[in-house]
């Protein structure tokens, strides 16, 4: 069976001394209802901080934008205006929840579901650390690929569902946008899949190590190209600027989700920030070394894992980073220039990159560029 | 205890389905969904079978070779369907009589 | 424990969505509610440990030929033609009068007692392995479709390609000629 949080946690001493003297003191077996227990706990932390995650991803945005255009942004509610987000969600619950008359009331109500199901599953295998990850499942990559176009789904239906135009050519192009640059993505991610042998997340990670020379990164030329086509797509898939045609406010009002009011816009507004970083974690885990920390500090303690886990949020946060300031950078695209970009310049580009990986590993037997320069270092200075 | 039986059952009933929906629904579209429905209980067979019986992998290799069937087989139906709405302007299965005589 | 329950849940989805599927008028939602029984499917497939299966299940379906249906469905109207001039219950239009009714309740009345038959005998007629450990099965999946497999994995892309090529062929709007 695939190793999980539970797992991890009863190859621990005292917590299997925990469970043999609640089976002895409660007269059943409770290795499968601690499971559950177990299970749950996690699931609603994590759940829990990636919404506060998603609603700081607010704060944040609005913070270094305004820093990026001179302003203050932000600053009444909380020490810096921090508690900002909490103010936000409370205004989102109290305000009315609005249907269309005309509008497809099961769809319309579905819709934001759907993207917020296709956003929390993918942190069922999100790798936080060698220990703390929900599952560990041999399939990982393929995985959170698949379920995340859920959010296309939702996207489409809450576009076609509020029986608005504005709505209706937002949610057509994020659609159209979503299938096509899950093409380039795809292709990059296989191309790292092929360097590591595998399409789980912990054994791609166990592949690299702490320090930059042994990331996937700088594994090869044709890796350092993956990140970049990677990272692009990525900010395609997630609808963020220079590519948030599906919401652009200056010629569709706002896009699929103009007719959305209340907690259901707060749905789709939290699944985008929440996407944003499950996007920029998995950037991290296959280009950047992911949970590794540097000369292994810390061990396999608890120590350890805690150390793991701030290795992982904080090469995720320095790219969410880069993705905000993109978006207050760079002016937006026009449609035909997205489909360009994706489908004459990223797919070849991934195709090419997936085909010149696939030699390099045949070539070099997947040694990293590094290795080889060492390798050729130390013989042209004597060794063996 | 989950056994073969179970699956199989559970496939005979999309596969009826499947059927239900090709017989009573008019629209090409609503057909294209119900041979979805009976290429899926099909594929459930395939693996059920290769857990319980054979115990190897081809009945997965199989369930996959029909995801790609299906997946082609839905884009050029579709295809064909739009094709026939800018023809027809309907998608009424009555309607495509063309080859007729 | 896990795998039971999982069973369940999918059996559950899958049944309520196909009803629904069948039972609806609106073709939009039926593309939904195929989306649920696919989905439960997949649910069933990580049941008997085709780990990889049900992925690409997902991958291919939710990403792939739901949006395609969805899409197809916004582009010819959206409206569903059931004809209920000659239905029976105003269900199932195809079984216009009593003699029709007849034979299609006849012929249900022969598959499933011939089916019921095959369900008694599949117990003694095929020996049932136990079931074995639920263990990864990319790899070996991967090694069948380059091995044992090839010729089917070429024609299988050899065939998406003329799909490709004939989808656009077909959708391109031209002159009727």
């Amino acid at each position: 069976m695939n190793s999980t949080v539970v797992s991890y946690l009863t190859g621990f001493e005292p917590v299997k001394q925990f469970i043999a003297f609640l089976t002895k003191s409660l007269g059943f077996d409770v290795t499968a209802l601690l499971t559950f227990v177990i299970f749950f706990l996690v699931a609603f932390v994590i759940v829990n901080i990636m919404a506060a995650i998603g609603g700081l991803g607010t704060y944040a945005e609005r913070k270094i934008s305004a820093d990026m255009q001179l302003r203050i942004g932000p600053n009444r509610v909380g020490p810096y205006g921090l508690l900002q987000f909490l103010a936000d969600g409370v205004k989102m619950i109290m305000k009315e929840d609005i249907t269309p008359r005309d509008a497809d009331k099961f769809l319309f109500f579905i819709s934001p579901i759907f993207c917020m199901v296709g956003v929390f599953s993918t942190l069922a295998v999100l790798p936080f650390s060698s220990g703390f990850t929900l599952t560990q499942l041999d399939v990982g990559t393929f995985y959170l690929i698949a379920i995340s176009s859920l959010v296309g789904l939702g996207v489409f239906l809450g576009g076609y569902a509020s029986n608005s135009k504005w709505s209706m050519l937002g949610g057509m192009r994020g659609a159209s946008q979503i299938i096509s640059y899950e093409i380039p993505v795809t292709i990059s991610v296989l191309g790292i899949c092929l360097l590591a042998g595998s399409l789980g997340f912990n054994k791609i990670i166990a592949q690299q190590a702490g320090l930059p020379h042994t990331w996937f990164i700088f594994h090869n030329p044709f890796a350092f190209i993956a990140f970049f086509v990677f990272f692009t797509g990525a900010l395609a898939e997630t609808n963020r600027a220079p590519f948030d045609l599906p919401e652009a406010e200056s010629e569709l009002v706002s896009g699929y989700h103009t007719e959305y009011t209340g907690m259901k816009f707060g749905f789709f507004a939290l699944a985008e920030y929440v996407e944003v970083f499950v996007v920029c974690g998995v950037a991290s885990a296959l280009f950047l070394g992911g949970y590794n920390v540097p000369f292994n500090l810390g061990g396999d303690g608890l120590v350890g894992q805690l150390l793991q886990i701030g290795a992982f949020v904080s090469k995720t946060l320095a790219l969410y980073y880069v993705v905000i300031w993109i978006r207050w950078t760079l002016p937006r695209l026009r449609v035909d220039q997205l489909m360009t970009v994706c489908w004459k310049y990223l797919t070849p580009m991934a195709i090419f990159n997936l085909v010149g990986m696939a030699f390099w590993v045949y070539w070099f037997n997947g040694k990293s560029i590094f290795d080889l320069i060492f390798a050729a270092g130390s013989h042209a200075a004597g060794g063996h | 205890m989950i056994t073969l039986e179970s699956y199989l059952l559970i496939s005979v009933f999309m596969f009826a389905i499947g059927v239900w929906i090709m017989i009573a629904r008019k629209n090409v579209v609503a057909i294209l969904l119900g041979i979805e429905m009976i290429l899926n209980a099909a594929a459930l067979n395939f693996v059920a079978y290769s857990k319980f019986v054979t115990n190897n992998l081809d009945g997965h290799i199989f369930a996959l070779f029909i995801i790609v069937v299906a997946a082609a087989e839905a884009a050029v139906g579709l295809a064909i369907v739009i094709r026939f709405f800018q023809i027809k302007e309907t998608i009424h299965i009555d309607e495509a009589t063309q080859l007729r005589n | 424990m896990f795998l039971n329950t999982l069973f369940f849940l999918s059996t559950f989805l899958i049944f309520l969505s196909s009803i629904s599927l069948v039972t609806t008028k609106n073709i939009m939602h039926s593309c939904i509610f195929l989306l649920g029984s696919l989905i439960g499917v997949a649910g069933l497939y990580v049941t008997l440990g085709a780990d990889f299966v049900a992925a690409t299940q997902i991958m291919v379906y939710v990403g792939g030929i739901v949006i395609l249906m969805l899409f197809a469905v916004m582009l010819t109207g959206g409206k569903d033609f059931v004809s209920r001039a000659q239905a029976l219950m105003g269900l199932i239009p195809a079984m216009g009068n009593k003699f029709s009714t007849f034979v299609g309740i006849l012929t249900a009345a022969v598959l499933v007692i011939s089916t019921s038959k095959l369900f008694i005998n599949l117990r003694s007629a095929i020996p049932q392995n136990k079931m074995a450990a639920t263990e990864s099965t990319v790899n070996k999946i991967g090694k069948l479709l380059v091995t044992n497999h090839v010729l089917a994995f070429e024609l299988s892309s050899v065939l998406l390609l003329g799909a490709l090529i004939g989808a656009a062929i077909i959708a391109r709007p031209k002159k009727i000629f």
